[in-house]
């Protein structure tokens, strides 16, 4: 876990996201913080037993880690909730990311469309003053967290890990300085599109230099949605990992959200991650149709670039029998009666996206050591 | 005539806590945030009021940096965490001279340290663009206080220089300032109408202050403080952090800088603009019309009647630095305030009336803000209250 710099201490309550970031960029880099070590993997199911027994061993030991999750905006509509108890009116609440074996969520904080300017910006300031705040009514079920360690540490106290993002760029109101104070309120995922310097033209060279911004605080770079030139424009340029928070396979299901083939070979070549979201309207309606395109992806991309989200609470229609944040187990059964061995299983539900973190982390960490904050501006760059 | 010796000792032991400035701002429409062209490790004085050896000489010990931007831009809330950003770049940059401040025990750590506290205040209830979930977004992000207006009226308060519309503070604009009570962010009531301070008075349970405002029993001018608000300073427990700004202060100069602003305004230049086109403007119009000059006594003459209606426990000091074209004599830049303290000390302030004055009225109210926030966290949820459902 990042040392916190010891002459700044947020008076904010304990466990806030604001206690979590560095106000003040800390030189240290530890040890902890290394880059993925390729360790052996230890089965904690017995071959023997029944899918579902063995997918809920292996989830207990290694959860689901949800790239795309809405709820903060599902609960504004509700003038009271009790997540620690029950919601029903929503899709995800701690009895059931309990019972679906889910360890760590990340909370979407995309506007609705055509927000732009400055009422993007302070929009994607009340969202993540909203997250906060749900965050801060459930301190028994969820604890925010911003890098790989917090995630790891919340785990291990039982909590579910809340992580802020994907944010849609209109949300830095092409300005690198609001990025940096974003990524201090607890911004992790930026999501490269709808904006001039990430189009279907591909980056500016403003967009470049966001991304090498991004790189340098470690806010994670999502390329769902984004333009083929876009994305391999990032592929080559970022030095941490990039994931899709929420595409599928194009080649099952012809979705533009979805990727094609060739950009997932190549993703899985710069060792990204693509989260597949378990929407009808993306993977199909079935959950045998879920773990197909999983199939298919840690075919072409490979093991280690394959994980979920499950888009709960973000108005999408689900497969049968995953209609909410516990139906993983039965997703995970599935693919263990198709065969995919524990160790592949534990990369897609956690592993794969801890590594992700720690890769952020760590070009984090170095950058900062080369990098001043970029104060380019989109007007030079740009014109 | 007092020593300077005996200023610097005074200074060494309770430096001034500095209530507003401008220096962010300087800094954006200057070189637009290059801290290479303006290095504020180095001697400045061409371009700023502002850097740090002035700022050591000058004694200061804590700077509340002033994150204010522009009531016309069309993108307030961006500019603001610009602007916040450039804060942090600062201290970033100077470790050794600026340390990082949110709260009382900071500024009393970086004293022990023989650091700046650097603070930050946002100036114009513009910045929050009528949200409260942003409002505790700039507080996540460090920043103190909240100048309630800048020059124009916000939907939720009226301003000392702008046509009368809400009569004080709307519904919205009394939630506004409960709902910094409940964080700790200081109720910042400089530029405010007097109805809008007597409204803020009225409803906030935290000691407000004004970061940098003067008295209108001495100089009438709708940018000072009426006495009957001065005079509830101390059932409030906040203060009144004097300003040196000469337009302010010196009634000659009110009269002097009512014309200049014409002057700007037919060249075609916002009033406050200052840059170098229009500071030459600005020259011209002073070479035939010579400028009033205010003086550290004019502001001594300020302090003097404000310890008496608010109290010696209720006043401090807000330069307004690189926030204003002129300055009192002996006042230049950043490193006057030693004159302004001898002034006092020959004036009969007491040595432990001057630490009052520089120091310990301004940590004890960030302190006691700070006091009133934990007890109000404990009952209060933060407020989802909009300014629709408040003012209709």
């Amino acid at each position: 876990m990042a040392d916190l710099q010891d002459d700044l201490r947020p008076t904010a309550a304990a466990g806030e996201f604001d206690d979590l970031s560095e106000p003040y960029p800390d030189e240290a880099v530890t040890a902890a913080d290394r880059a993925d070590p390729a360790e052996p993997y230890e089965p904690v199911s017995d071959p023997d037993d029944a899918p579902m027994t063995r997918a809920h061993a292996i989830l207990a030991a290694h959860p689901v880690a949800d790239g795309y999750n809405g709820l903060p905006w599902a609960l504004k509509r509700l003038s009271y909730y009790d997540l620690e108890e029950g919601e029903s009116t929503v899709g995800t609440d701690v009895p059931r990311l309990r019972r679906g074996h889910v360890g760590a969520l990340f909370w979407s904080l995309h506007l609705p469309e055509g927000l732009d300017g400055d009422r993007a910006v302070g929009a994607t300031l009340e969202q993540l003053d909203l997250a906060k705040t749900v965050a801060r009514t459930c301190a028994e079920g969820l604890r925010p967290a911003c890098t790989a360690g917090q995630v790891a540490d919340a785990r291990n106290c039982g909590r579910v890990a809340v992580l802020l993002g994907p944010a849609g760029a209109p949300a830095v109101g092409d300005s690198l300085g609001i990025l940096r104070q974003l990524h201090l309120l607890g911004l992790r995922v930026l999501t490269l599109t709808g904006v001039s310097w990430a189009s279907d033209a591909g980056l500016t060279r403003f967009g470049e230099e966001v991304v090498r911004e991004m790189n340098r605080i470690g806010v994670i770079a999502d390329l769902s949605g984004a333009s083929a030139p876009t994305v391999r424009r990032v592929l080559s340029l970022s030095r941490a990992p990039v994931l899709f928070s929420r595409s599928a396979a194009r080649a099952l299901r012809p979705h533009p959200v979805n990727l094609p083939d060739d950009l997932l070979a190549e993703l899985g070549a710069a060792k990204g991650l693509c989260l597949v979201p378990l929407t009808a309207e993306q993977t199909g309606p079935t959950v045998r149709d879920v773990a197909d395109h999983l199939d298919h992806i840690r075919g072409v991309a490979g093991a280690q670039c394959v994980g979920l989200s499950g888009k709960y609470d973000s108005g999408s229609a689900h497969p049968h029998e995953l209609g909410d944040a516990s139906g993983y187990p039965r997703l995970i059964a599935e693919l263990l009666r198709r065969g995919w061995d524990e160790a592949d299983v534990a990369l897609l539900t956690w592993g794969n996206v801890q590594r992700v973190l720690r890769g952020a982390d760590f070009t984090a960490r170095a950058a900062q050591q080369r990098r001043e904050p970029s104060r380019a501006t989109i007007s030079e760059l740009d014109g | 005539m007092t020593s300077v010796a005996a200023v610097r000792e005074l200074l060494g032991e309770f430096p001034v806590v500095d209530g507003h400035n401008d220096l962010p701002w300087a800094l954006r429409e200057q070189v637009r945030y290059d801290l290479d062209a303006r290095d504020v490790a180095a001697d400045q004085s061409a371009h700023l009021h502002t850097d740090i050896p002035r700022l050591r000489a000058g004694g200061v010990g804590a700077q509340y940096w002033s994150v204010y931007v522009r009531t016309d831009l069309p993108d307030p809330v961006a500019a603001t965490l610009e602007q916040i950003d450039c804060v942090r770049q600062l201290i970033g940059r100077h470790p050794e001279d600026l340390r990082p401040a949110l709260t009382a025990a900071d500024m009393e750590a970086a004293r022990r340290e023989g650091r700046i506290a650097s603070l930050m205040g946002a100036e114009g209830g513009h910045s929050i663009a009528n949200s409260l979930g942003t409002l505790r977004g700039l507080y996540g992000l460090g920043v103190r206080y909240l100048t309630l207006t800048h020059n124009d009226n916000v939907d939720w308060a009226d301003s000392a220089t702008d046509e009368p519309r809400a009569g004080g503070l709307t519904a919205f604009g009394r939630e506004v300032v409960r709902e910094m009570n409940r964080l700790g962010m200081l109720v910042d009531l400089s530029h405010v109408a007097a109805t809008t301070m007597r409204d803020a008075l009225d409803t906030s349970s935290a000691p407000v202050i004004f970061s940098h405002s003067s008295a209108r029993a001495v100089c009438d001018h709708p940018r000072n403080i009426p006495d009957d608000v001065l005079e509830r300073l101390p059932a409030n427990g906040g203060m009144a952090m004097v300003t040196f700004v000469p337009k302010f202060v010196l009634q000659a100069a009110v009269d002097w800088t009512a014309a200049a602003d014409d002057n700007m305004r037919a060249h075609g230049f916002h009033h406050l603009d200052t840059t170098a086109d229009a500071m030459k403007v600005h020259r011209a119009f002073e070479e035939l019309h010579p400028r009033p000059v205010a003086t550290v006594s004019t502001v001594a003459d300020h302090l003097d009647h404000m310890r008496e209606a608010a109290g010696i426990d209720h006043l401090g000091i807000g330069g307004d630095y690189d926030g204003t074209a002129f300055t009192p004599d002996g006042l230049d830049d950043v490193s006057g305030y030693p004159n302004l303290i001898a002034e006092l000390l020959d004036r009969g302030w007491s040595k432990a009336d001057l630490a009052k004055l520089t120091w310990k009225n301004a940590v004890r109210v960030l302190d006691a803000a700070e006091e009133v926030a934990r007890g109000l966290q404990a009952t209060r949820s933060p407020s989802n209250a909009t300014i629709e459902s408040l003012d209709g």
